[in-house]
């Protein structure tokens, strides 16, 4: 399939967003998609996986890239599609969580991903397991933080009307997340420590790639697309199959979680964790609500490197 | 500002398109509500839904697709005179009180001073002009 000549890079965004996400914009079709990625460092060295979710990009591994790339590793950092510099398609049909989950799929065949660190946060925990549990052989470790991949329980915050269910609920969502853009901009805001620092240093990254009402669909489809046990859930058998997949998996694991993350809540969420998995390594708690990255970015960098390297290697 | 349906849908007006919704049922009472609002049952496939907020007109399309329940999506556009530009502010205000009028009617757990206070939450301009 052709790239669209006139895909947006990262040197096309902002300087001060360029000058902190410094790093070749590379393009691919993922399911007739335009995926844009980031993937830097030798390729022949352990590689490690990034995955964001809602509403993020690539962008918010900015500072734990570095880190990975220090210690010589090999960093790939894809934009999920409908985020990002990818494609961001307003047909919603292509937004269900199996498709998304294929296009992370598509990825690792695509450039012959082997011996894997997934790194998932957020829709990359259900995405990135699920690819990771139809391509086996190419993981080698896995880390979570501020996800989860079972159907129940779901957090108290996502029961709730007010606002969670509300945000997205229909006509409301689309006005909400799409025409005033509440995710990329209010949402995340409120979802950090320290949020000045967010507003000057992060806030326009997210908001200048989802410029149109239209390409921010995915904003209030994937919430709806968290299980809740209503009769609209529409992901709960693919959870279920996650949820059973992820048990049998006896990957070195980690957990990595925002001390402070009030919609993921450690004690819940990161607990559930080490029940799924009783080997896992953690809970390391860092600074962060539910975009950690934004507050612990290179901390949680360091903690990726030191787990990497006792699990997929290092090229040194 | 009031908002009610409305069923003389007047002549010489274009629609702007300012909101598309394609999961009605993703809350099924929201469509329940819709469909009883204007007798959907009855005549699925007849002209707009009309919505009258102050002295302006809207008008909401009803979207069905394959092996969904009637109706799966809609559509809100505004009623704009001739090839006069749209009010920006004052759509985004009604289509707030929209929203206001739809969560009310819906019932149960969803009312107006929830979506009032999330709208506060996120800072949306029409929230804000009320306060």
């Amino acid at each position: 399939m052709p790239q669209n000549p006139v895909s947006r890079t990262i040197a096309d965004l902002p300087a001060d967003v360029a000058a902190r996400y410094p790093y070749r914009s590379r393009f691919t079709t993922v399911n007739g998609r335009r995926m844009h990625y980031v993937d830097e460092g030798p390729p022949d060295a352990p590689t490690v996986l990034l995955l964001h979710g809602n509403p993020a990009w690539g962008y918010l591994r900015r500072d734990t890239v570095v880190p990975l790339l220090g210690a010589g590793h090999r960093v790939v950092v894809p934009d999920q599609i409908g985020f990002g510099l990818s494609e961001k398609p307003h047909d919603h049909r292509v937004h269900t969580l199996d498709n998304h989950t294929a296009n992370i799929v598509a990825l690792l065949d695509r450039l012959d991903l082997r011996g894997v660190l997934f790194v998932c946060h957020d829709w990359g925990g259900p995405t990135g397991l699920g690819a990771l549990l139809t391509r086996p052989d190419r993981a080698a470790a896995v880390a979570v933080m501020s996800t989860w991949a079972w159907a129940s329980p779901s957090s108290e915050f996502h029961h709730r009307v007010l606002p969670w269910r509300l945000m997205h609920a229909p006509l409301v969502g689309p006005y909400l997340l799409g025409t005033h853009a509440a995710m990329p901009g209010r949402g995340m805001y409120l979802s950090v420590v320290d949020r000045a620092r967010y507003a000057e240093q992060a806030m326009g990254a997210y908001t200048a790639v989802l410029d149109d009402p239209d390409e921010r669909a995915l904003t209030w489809i994937w919430p709806r697309s968290i299980p809740l046990g209503l009769p609209s859930d529409t992901t709960t058998e693919r959870f279920a199959w996650l949820e059973a997949g992820v048990r049998d998996l006896r990957l070195p694991a980690t957990v990595i979680w925002g001390r402070e993350d009030d919609v993921f809540t450690p004690d819940v969420f990161a607990a559930h964790w080490h029940e799924v998995w009783p080997h896992a390594e953690g809970t390391h708690l860092v600074t962060g609500r539910h975009f950690l990255q934004e507050d612990s970015g290179a901390a949680i960098g360091a903690l990726l490197v030191e787990f990497a390297d006792r699990t997929v290697g290092v090229r040194r | 500002m009031t908002v009610s349906p409305h069923h003389d849908r007047p002549s010489g007006y274009r629609v702007v398109p300012l909101l598309a919704e394609h999961d009605l049922g993703h809350y099924p009472e929201f469509r329940t509500f819709l469909a009883r609002t204007f007798a959907l049952d009855d005549e699925p496939f007849g002209p707009p839904g009309l919505l009258q907020v102050d002295d302006r007109v809207y008008e909401i399309t009803f979207v069905g697709r394959s092996g969904r329940p009637f109706p799966d999506g809609a559509e809100i556009g505004a009623l704009v005179p001739g090839l006069e530009p749209l009010d920006e502010t004052e759509a985004d205000r009604d289509l707030w009180a929209i929203l206001g009028w739809l969560v009310d009617g819906v019932g149960g757990e969803w009312n107006s001073d929830a979506l009032t206070t999330t709208g506060r939450i996120y800072r949306i301009p029409a929230t804000e002009e009320t306060s």
